[in-house]
């Protein structure tokens, strides 16, 4: 719940004018509402005791009816703008949520980024963002402008028809309203996050058997995936059908509490009315009245229905929030790298993977890191690029220590191209411009031709050849130079590759790494690498053990 | 067109629930039809009450609360059997689009994964509030404001006359409003599931996005993309709230003409209207009481009118996504005993998605053969084929022996198979699970086989879906060593050894050679030339050149 406290505010804050707008204007619709029918009841009773009296011709018609027209159109009008207002709000504090998710994403340690299940994250920024949709729209305001007018209804009550009225149509509301509130709270928060979680479970699996779905038919557990998300459909389904019980329960008491409110106030003023204490037009005022009340009761049932379902979401994306990224590169220096008696261990394991290493690169030079798989080649790199602490050591960078280089500086400093890379859907201009956003075409060529793959992509559509999902549509050797293509646009002063060539035939890879070292001739290069196509290009090599 | 609508996916879902749904709007209008008769002692109470005549406080409160109470119970009665029938259509929807997709040989023109999730997901709750809230608002507009408008026109001629004219516009306007609405909501639709795709590709690139710097610039660009979502929502919204403060106003407009011809006709400044003798302060008031009803149906019409709009958009998806039919597998991919047979097979007269012939291929058991050919020329495809993952038509593969590798043999063959996919998808279980996939074997020693021993302490970790955390060759390893764990006699591998360092590609091939030396059927689709030489044949696809 503390969650859920935290993330409203939050959206008030992010939208706090509108937010208070809808407010204001949410009250003035049920207190109009309210006003509407009260005063139609008192109106019509008055004028037919004025009737009776045969005093009908000194009756002020003019004003009960004029305002009576007055409240009936404005409240249309106030609902309307109370409606855009919060929903607008809402909307929008609801996208900056998602974005400040993404941004926390975006900046997470590298270990939990190379974690991530895009299914997951998925379900964080868009099922669980959407849930929240209610909190202010169905929650807050429906509470705050409900309490708010009861408020009003028994300042006005009071004064008009005594404290006998104001007081049973307060207390019944609020205390029933409260009552189904509470019991309501306690019993949908845990269905709802189960309902919850099984409906995530569904998403999640349904995604992987997708996914998946060859690997799973052909080693026979495709079935099995198939029923893993049909049982999280079903226990969804289970648990949403306890929901509804307590949902539509909570409905038929706040309808009976009305009838409670209503039938109370109808005694009450036929009592006092007799005993000559209120006249019959105040005791109408008070039944119509009450009557109106009760559009103050019914919105409490769908403001926690969904009680559970927001404050698990809200649990669970608490975490990820962040305010937005520094954005300017302002740490500069120039120089190679240097490395003096570096330690690293595995990511969560203190023991020290490399004997201490030491080394430099300047500008220009290309500097080779051999050494068998598994013996940290590029948990070396990862710790260069600043993604992996290392042990003790130092690494300096263009002069400066490692840890005077704050993120957007040292991306704009050094490249690094890891073994393994993402392509996403799109044009390979649109690619290449993910690395560098003002690329112009010849400059995209230019690293195209760096890598030997422009002759490749020219007979393929050019620069707007379209690849699919992941980069489907390029072969691995293909992909593996889009990527270096990619990385030669940032123009890094410090270029870091891992393995830059596998997959690439000898006569290629050797083309790749003169077009690179051509493309980028004051870079201090540093590879790790098996092959000797990639080594031979080195002006030294360094041996991690 | 109306036919084609009775037999769409949501029209046959819904009939078997065609009975409890009829039977909810029938209960919801006898609900609303209680109304009258609270109106009636609450009207003739305050009549009394003018008269002079003296009335008992008490029967008059509790009848009126107890029909109310009547009331409530027959509205929980009408939304359990449409909240049940609800959920059922809802899940059995689920159920169909599980099946279907698990029985796919080929992605969906309709979208990827997550396209599909959230049409199987969020989109089809969107069918909840419809079936809640739509089918009996819609049967309690059919009747209750007729009933009302008789009893008004039983009174007073006028007074029906109010509701009668007012009343009818209303759902002109809607309908107008409600035209534009489901154009919009569609627009907004398909604006969830690109941004899903979108976003869940993202997600996949985290880390590449990380390294290039280009953090900025994707959240500027989703940002881009969630304010255009935002506001074709908002359009949605605003249409939407047009309608019902179209509705509304008009509602407000009768009961204030309602209430100010009433008031009228009592002072006896209006003396048309009735048939007969003037309107009693009774019936004034039950009049102005009936008023507000006779367009609370409508009213409850208007706020389901969006989830109307909303679920004709999802049927048209619906429409789309099972337009978008692909051929389906042969076989279940369940798991079965394996079939029996030698390890051979035959592909004859087969053509590849692109329409190409394939050439007749014969592979006995224990033969090594690799694929060779230009990207793109079905080299993937034809090992599809081969593990009956699509179907063979025109062509025919025949296996184990001569027998046709149809519906009732695919599962029996694939039990035979280890695969190994040029990408793995690792499911959201460990990676234990992941490499069973529920089946038997012996773990640590297929581990072994495919030089992947040190990595069994991570095998109880949950990975990232592109095995984040994990190398590419510690991938391809885990790949290799899930196709050796149920000792098959067939291997069918997707370029092997792409993208790995040498080392690994080294220890990847060694363990499929010694299956081959096991008498394993080996077919190895690559690009390396020193790997097919490795093999006993080489078969050419595609174009020699």
């Amino acid at each position: 719940m503390s969650a859920l406290w935290q993330i409203l505010r939050l959206m008030l804050r992010d939208q706090r004018a509108a937010m208070v707008r809808g407010a204001a204007l949410a009250v003035l619709v049920l207190a109009m509402g309210v006003a509407l029918l009260g005063l139609s009841g008192w109106f019509i009773t008055a004028a037919a005791a004025a009737g009776l009296a045969g005093v009908g011709a000194t009756f002020d018609v003019f004003r009960p009816s004029a305002m009576v027209r007055f409240l009936a159109l404005g409240r249309a009008a106030a609902r309307y703008g109370e409606r855009l207002a919060t929903h607008d709000a809402t909307l929008r504090a609801l996208e900056s949520l998602r974005l400040r998710l993404l941004t926390g994403h975006l900046a997470a340690p590298w270990q939990k980024l190379i974690r991530l299940r895009g299914a997951e994250a998925l379900n964080r920024l868009t099922a669980d963002v959407d849930a929240l949709d209610g909190l202010p729209l169905r929650l807050a305001l429906p509470l705050l402008a409900g309490g708010a007018t009861q408020l009003l209804a028994f300042a006005a009550l009071w004064m008009l028809t005594g404290w006998q009225v104001a007081v049973w149509v307060m207390a019944v509301s609020v205390a029933g309203g409260a009552l189904v509130l509470w019991h309501m709270a306690r019993h949908t928060l845990r269905p709802s996050r189960r309902a919850e979680a099984a409906a995530q479970a569904f998403r999640t699996r349904l995604i992987d058997m997708i996914r998946a779905r060859d690997d799973l038919a052909v080693y026979g557990h495709l079935e099995a995936q198939q029923v893993a998300v049909r049982s999280a459909e079903a226990r969804r389904h289970e648990w949403r059908l306890g929901l509804d019980r307590t949902d539509r329960r909570a409905g038929a008491v706040l309808a009976g509490l009305s009838a409670l409110v209503a039938g109370g106030t109808l005694w009450l003023g036929l009592t006092m009315a007799q005993d000559g204490r209120l006249t019959p037009a105040i005791a109408a005022l008070g039944v119509f009245a009450a009557l109106a009340l009760a559009e103050t009761l019914m919105p409490l049932r769908r403001a926690v229905a969904d009680l559970g379902r927001m404050a698990d979401a809200a649990r669970r994306i608490k975490g990820g929030l962040v305010s937005p990224l520094p954005t300017l590169a302002t740490v500069t220096g120039t120089g190679g790298l240097q490395v003096s008696t570096l330690r690293l261990a595995r990511p969560g394991e203190s023991l020290s993977l490399t004997a201490p290493l030491s080394f430099a690169v300047a500008p220009g030079e290309t500097v080779a890191l051999t050494g068998p798989s598994g013996a940290g080649k590029s948990t070396v790199l990862l710790a260069l690029a600043g993604l992996h602490p290392p042990l003790s050591g130092q690494i300096m960078l263009a002069g400066r220590p490692l840890a005077e280089w704050d993120d957007p500086s040292l991306r704009a400093l050094l490249t690094l191209v890891p073994q393994r890379s993402v392509l996403m859907a799109g044009t390979v201009a649109e690619a290449l411009r993910l690395a560098a956003p003002e690329a112009t075409g010849d400059q995209m060529w230019q690293a195209l031709e760096a890598t030997a793959l422009a002759d490749t992509i020219r007979a393929r559509g050019g620069l707007e050849m379209r690849l699919g999902s992941r980069g489907t549509g390029l072969s691995g050797g293909e992909a593996r130079r889009l990527v270096l293509a990619r990385a030669l646009l940032r123009r890094p002063a410090i270029l870091l590759l891992d393995e830059p060539t596998e997959g690439l035939d000898p006569a290629t890879a050797t083309h790749v790494l003169n077009g690179i070292r051509a493309h980028l001739p004051q870079a201090a290069i540093l590879l790790a690498s098996h092959r000797d196509a990639e080594t031979d290009q080195a002006l030294r090599k360094v041996t991690v053990l | 067109m109306p036919s084609a609508r009775r037999n769409d996916m949501l029209e046959l879902a819904m009939a078997p629930q065609a009975r409890r749904l009829q039977i909810a709007a029938a209960v919801s209008v006898l609900a609303a039809l209680i109304w009258p008769g609270q109106a009636v002692l609450v009207a003739r109470a305050l009549g009394r009450l003018l008269d002079g005549v003296p009335v008992a406080p008490l029967p008059v409160a509790a009848g009126f609360v107890a029909l109310g109470l009547i009331r409530a119970a027959l509205g929980l009665w009408a939304d359990r059997l449409s909240q049940q029938a609800a959920e059922s259509v809802i899940t059995g929807l689920r159920n169909q689009i599980i099946a279907a997709e698990a029985a796919r040989a080929y992605e969906t023109a309709f979208g990827g994964a997550g396209a599909v999730a959230a049409l199987a997901g969020e989109k089809l709750a969107t069918l909840a509030p419809w079936l809640l809230r739509y089918g009996p608002a819609r049967a309690r507009v059919m009747v209750t404001p007729l009933v009302l408008l008789t009893l008004s026109f039983s009174l007073s001629w006028a007074a029906g006359l109010i509701l009668l004219i007012s009343g009818p516009l209303i759902p002109v306007f809607m309908a107008l409003v409600g035209m534009a609405a489901k154009d919009a909501s569609a627009r907004q639709l398909a604006g969830i599931g690109s941004l899903n795709d979108l976003l869940v590709e993202r997600l996949s690139a985290l880390a590449d996005i990380r390294l290039l710097g280009a953090g900025r610039q994707v959240a500027d660009g989703f940002a881009a993309e969630a304010t255009n979502l935002r506001q074709r929502s908002m359009a949605v919204l605003r249409l939407a709230f047009l309608s019902s403060t179209v509705l509304e106003l008009f509602a407000a407009i009768g009961v204030a003409m309602m209430a100010v011809y009433v008031g009228f006709s009592l002072l006896g400044e209006v003396s048309f209207g009735t048939w007969g003798g003037p309107l009693t302060p009774a019936q004034g008031i039950f009049l102005l009481l009936l008023a507000p009803e006779f367009y609370q149906p409508l009213r409850d019409l208007a706020a389901a009118w969006h989830d109307r709009a909303a679920t004709d958009a999802l049927r048209d998806e619906l429409g789309l996504w099972q337009a978008a039919a692909t051929p389906a597998r042969p076989g279940a991919g369940a798991r079965v005993t394996r079939l029996s047979g030698p390890a051979d097979l035959r592909l004859t007269g087969c053509r590849l998605p692109s329409g190409a012939a394939l050439p007749e291929i014969a592979i006995s058991a224990g033969e090594a053969v690799a694929l060779v050919g230009p990207s793109g020329a079905g080299k993937t495809s034809t090992l599809r084929l081969m593990a009956g993952l699509v179907p063979a038509a025109p062509g025919m593969v025949r296996v184990a022996g001569g027998q046709l590798l149809d519906d009732a043999a695919a599962d029996g063959w694939r039990a035979r198979i280890g695969w190994m996919p040029q990408a793995v998808h690792f499911l959201g279980t460990s990676f234990g699970a992941s490499l069973r996939m529920g089946r038997e074997g012996d773990l640590a020693t297929a581990m072994k086989a495919a030089a992947a021993g040190h990595l069994t302490p991570r095998l109880t970790a949950r990975p990232g879906e592109t095995g984040g955390g994990l190398s590419g060759g510690e991938a391809r390893r885990l790949s290799l060593a899930r196709a050796l764990l149920a000792a098959p006699d067939v291997i069918l591998a997707d370029e092997p050894t792409a993208d790995l360092d040498a080392e690994t590609a080294h220890a990847v091939v060694d363990g499929l050679l010694a299956a081959r030396d096991r008498g394993v059927t080996l077919v190895i689709a690559t690009h390396d030339p020193a790997l097919a030489a490795r093999m006993d044949r080489i078969i050419r696809i595609g174009n020699p050149a």
